[in-house]
């Protein structure tokens, strides 16, 4: 029983996992040349291996699996690659993909928030949106947006222009693992005493970048705005 | 499991006939065994991650391949233009397609008008607020009959289109559009067609 065990454990299920493993890194890896050749050699080692402990069984009576010099050293090391195996896949796959899932929402919610404060704006309160944008952003960028809005918001505190901004839709168009695009379309509304509400839809592309695990944006910029000279 | 039949088949002379180099090999057994289904499932997972991916990718290919012929259509191409965004149509949209593209065939018509088109933007769509819906009505997610198509993505296009009028100024129309994209059969095609205003 002992060795009929032995026997199936360490002569039979170690050279049939060995080439399924090698199969499986190669479907992992997609079968690139060099590791046909890697695999296809080591799949001839293992199949000479398994050959000579045939003939070590006919020859002896004792197999790899029923010498008593102990297989520790083979399992240690089938183990500590299966280890690596793992450790690779799982940082190599799970972790990105889990990441990009993550990076996913935190990205949309940031752009809608960043272009809605950009496309708002209240007399009462002229500042409050442009600094809730600029909060969001890189330094440099918030406080170049802050430079460049600043000065035209006191015109429009002056006309008592007010203006509102909803997301209608909003999604990715690219996104890796430390920058990213997005598209929002949203509607905007303006109000100028003495006139009927403008409604207009504004496409807006956000450009964000990663630094030091933080999502932050870059740049806003209107998505089909006509050049100039074309209207 | 290989322990079970070693306890089962020597609990009493377990001493003896197991060296330590035995329970060592065994235990090693386990974790590989544990590695190799956890390495199995991770994979699985990524394969439907990547899959995810891929047929994102080609909804929006889809969705840019259909909003380009309608946004180039002109006075000369309208009814071949027309008959190939009709054959990219599936449910209610190919259905009513004649009543909601009549408006786009009129305009084209009547313009003379060259127009070239282009795409600014594609995104899968994540976030959608329907402004004037009533605040209790949910969205519905697809105009197709349940069962008809596999998924239905949304893809929010944005794009322009610049139509030179004989004699005119070139006039600008901006396209602000969600499409359904729906995978039917394996192939896909829009199912919806909203310019968002």
């Amino acid at each position: 029983m002992r060795n009929f065990v032995r026997v199936l454990l360490i002569d039979v299920v170690v050279p049939v996992a060995v080439l399924v493993a090698l199969a499986l890194m190669g479907l992992f890896l997609g079968w690139p040349l060099w590791w046909v050749a890697v695999a296809s050699m080591l799949a001839l080692l293992v199949v000479e291996g398994v050959l000579l402990n045939l003939y070590l069984v006919r020859r002896d009576r004792v197999s790899f699996g029923t010498d008593d010099d102990g297989p520790r050293l083979r399992l240690a090391l089938v183990g500590l690659v299966t280890a690596l195996l793992v450790a690779v896949g799982y940082t190599r796959w799970t972790v990105p993909d889990r990441d990009l899932r993550a990076d996913t929402g935190e990205v949309v919610r940031l752009a809608t928030a960043v272009s809605e404060a950009t496309a708002t704006f209240s007399p009462q309160d002229p500042t409050s949106s442009i600094e809730r944008a600029a909060s969001m952003m890189a330094p440099e960028q918030g406080a170049a947006f802050r430079a460049n809005f600043g000065r035209s918001t006191q015109d429009l505190a002056r006309k008592n222009i007010s203006a509102q901004a909803q997301t209608i839709s909003a999604g990715i168009e690219a996104l890796g693992p430390a920058a990213a695009s997005v598209a929002v379309v949203m509607r905007g509304t303006q109000q100028t005493p003495g006139q009927p509400p403008s409604r207009a839809v504004l496409a807006l592309r956000v450009t964000l970048a990663k630094k030091e695990g933080r999502w932050l944006v870059y740049d806003v910029v209107p998505i089909n705005q006509v050049p100039p000279g074309q209207r | 499991m290989p322990e079970d039949a070693q306890d089962a088949g020597a609990p009493a002379v377990k001493q003896t006939t197991f060296s330590r180099h035995g329970v060592v090999s065994a235990l090693l057994g386990l974790i590989c065994v544990a590695a190799a289904a956890l390495l199995a499932l991770t994979w699985v997972h990524h394969r439907s991650d990547v899959a995810e991916r891929t047929h994102q990718t080609a909804a929006m290919q889809a969705a840019i391949d259909w909003t380009g012929v309608l946004i180039n259509m002109t006075k000369d191409n309208v009814e071949t233009s027309l008959q190939k965004l009709h054959d990219g149509t599936v449910g209610q949209l190919n259905t009513d397609f004649e009543a909601s593209v009549q408006p786009y065939r009129d305009v084209v018509r009547t313009l003379q008008s060259q127009t070239t088109g282009q795409i600014e933007a594609v995104a899968i769509e994540n976030v959608h607020h329907d402004l004037d819906a009533p605040p209790d009505t949910s969205n519905p997610p697809s105009e197709l009959p349940a069962g008809m198509a596999a998924r239905t993505d949304t893809v929010l296009v944005v794009a322009t289109s610049v139509s030179q009028n004989a004699g005119g100024q070139p006039q600008t129309v901006r396209w602000n559009l969600r499409l359904d994209v729906s995978d039917v059969d394996g192939q896909l095609l829009i199912s919806r067609l909203e310019s968002l205003r």
